[in-house]
């Protein structure tokens, strides 16, 4: 369960405090699949930032599974939204790093690693380097790597942003098996397609800008296991279309009032 | 001379694996190759040239008799001795330069604080000519051994600390983000993310410390008591032997093009893993 608490984070940008998220208050059930969107420079990278520990927020708390976050931990694991492979090691190796920084040895993080690539469905590429692997299939050893530490939480940055959208839908596809398949997991996911956030989720946070904050938490009306097809019933687009309109508007207000402050 | 030829073939089978990319390399180069070696010998043509209708063959000999000159030169003992003397404090000069270099810029890509406190010494050392420190050389360590090494010290330690700190500090810092949410402690962090993607960076610097080392050798021979090379340049100055010493300065050109061969070599090595495709 991962609990925000009135989390708020300032920077100084250009001499100037710049509030980047104010009093995000928001829960993640046990197993649940939620979804963070908004604009951009909304905030939410730096809100999946703060849950993963990598940032310390300027107010507030975060709670993970009845801890107060502090830094990253094992009950966490983060895919990134550029891969971040390490290009000097093989995939195998890519795949079992975070077994690696928790101290496992070589024989056995190698066949934990070797396991979760079977799943993400790249048996034979082992001992390729990333370079030589298409961006899908980088960002499936960046999946591999995050579900070999068996973390209770998986936190996911724009995964599927860098990629084609065949590929993206691809993988939405194989993301949401995945998930469906295993032990029950909790998920925070950053993106900023409706498409994705509404097929994939049981929740949708939506996020507004300046300050980054919650504008709406809307339930997902859709039950599990789900399936492709669910994207071409009417429920679905009309669903979809209805948060669109809510992002839109938001957008739209955020121009107007840039244009009245230039 | 005559057991060269037979030698360079029989190296060259025994690296057939490796030598294949090569000769790929070079075929696929074969333009710039020719264009290049069209161009060296002009230049060469146009020296010839040159010496013998302008020029005072005295002070500006011919190629034919540099070139024989050169076949006399390496066929001495004494040759290949003074290089011995030579390369002896070169390569104390050289190694300690890189150890030190090397172990001090890495502090200082990982800490600002010892960026910060060694910058204004490394910028003092790096503005100066480093000759200038010569005759403080001299005064401090006489010449001897260890005044000869501190010449080809100070010619490469600034340069090989410099880029090496900027190579450790341009690692990819997402790399090190993801290596902190994985929980990465410290002594893994370095071994595991910041020495391989500093890899590029080290092998620059090593590169680079080299070359301004071969240089420091060479004003090292020319400004303290001249023993290896030196000696053989001021002696064929001194007995005005205009072709001898146009040879040896061409086989110190042939010396610091193939340390230079082999760093590259060596830094192409080392970025490897970065292939062909920046995707």
């Amino acid at each position: 369960m991962i609990e925000l608490r009135n989390v708020g984070m300032t920077f100084e940008r250009e001499g100037e405090p710049f509030q980047a998220l104010a009093d995000v208050t928001f829960t993640i059930d046990d197993g649940e699949f939620t979804t963070i969107i908004g604009p951009s420079g909304c905030g939410k990278t730096t809100l999946l930032k703060i849950i993963a520990g990598l940032i310390k927020p300027t107010a507030g708390t975060v709670v993970v599974d009845g801890e107060v976050v502090d830094g990253p931990g094992p009950n966490r694991a983060l895919v990134f939204q550029n891969f971040v492979l390490l290009p000097w090691a093989t995939v195998l190796d890519n795949a079992a790093f975070g077994l690696e920084a928790r101290g496992m040895k070589k024989e056995e993080r190698h066949r934990v690693a070797a396991e979760q690539l079977a799943r993400v469905g790249l048996v034979g590429f082992e001992n390729h380097y990333p370079r030589e692997l298409s961006g899908g299939m980088q960002q499936r050893v960046g999946i591999a790597r995050a579900l070999a530490v068996d973390p209770a939480n998986l936190l996911m940055d724009e995964p599927f942003g860098a990629l084609d959208a065949l590929t993206r839908q691809l993988m939405q596809k194989d993301l949401l098996s995945l998930w469906q398949d295993s032990e029950p997991r909790t998920a925070a996911f950053v993106t900023h397609s409706m498409d994705e956030a509404v097929f994939l989720s049981d929740k949708v946070v939506l996020m507004n800008t300046r300050p980054g904050r919650i504008e709406e938490i809307i339930d997902v009306p859709f039950g599990r296991p789900r399936q492709h097809e669910i994207t071409s019933s009417a429920e679905y687009n009309e669903f979809t279309n209805l948060l669109w309109s809510k992002l839109e508007g938001m957008q739209r207000i955020d121009m107007a009032s840039r244009e009245g402050e230039a | 001379m005559a057991d060269q030829p037979t030698l360079l073939p029989g190296q060259a089978t025994a690296e057939e694996p490796r030598a294949a990319p090569l000769r790929q390399r070079l075929s696929g180069n074969w333009p710039r190759l020719t264009v290049g070696l069209l161009s060296a010998m002009a230049g060469l043509l146009v020296w010839d040239i040159y010496t013998r209708t302008a020029g005072d063959q005295l002070f500006t000999p011919t190629v034919p008799s540099i070139a024989s000159a050169f076949g006399d030169l390496i066929r001495e003992r004494e040759f290949w001795a003074s290089y011995a003397t030579t390369l002896e404090p070169f390569f104390y000069g050289w190694a300690s330069a890189l150890a030190l270099g090397l172990t001090l810029g890495l502090f200082m890509g990982l800490s600002r604080t010892a960026s910060t406190v060694s910058m204004p010494h490394l910028g003092f050392f790096n503005t100066l000519p480093v000759s200038t420190l010569v005759p403080v050389v001299v005064i401090v360590f006489g010449i001897d051994m260890v005044a000869r090494s501190a010449v080809v010290f100070l010619f490469a330690i600034v340069e090989v600390t410099l880029t090496t700190a900027s190579g450790v500090r341009y690692v990819d810092s997402d790399l090190l983000d993801m290596g902190r949410s994985f929980g990465l402690r410290r002594i893994r962090r370095l071994t595991r993310i910041i020495l391989p993607g500093a890899a590029p960076g080290i092998a620059a610097a090593v590169r680079v410390g080299t070359g301004r080392a071969v240089v420091g050798m060479v004003v090292m021979e020319l400004l303290l008591v001249s023993v290896g090379v030196g000696k053989l340049i001021s002696r064929s100055r001194d007995f005005f032997e205009a072709p001898r010493l146009y040879a040896v300065v061409v086989s110190l050109a042939i010396f610091a093009l193939a340390v230079q061969a082999l760093m590259s070599a060596l830094e192409r090595r080392s970025q490897r893993w970065r292939g062909a495709a920046a995707t």
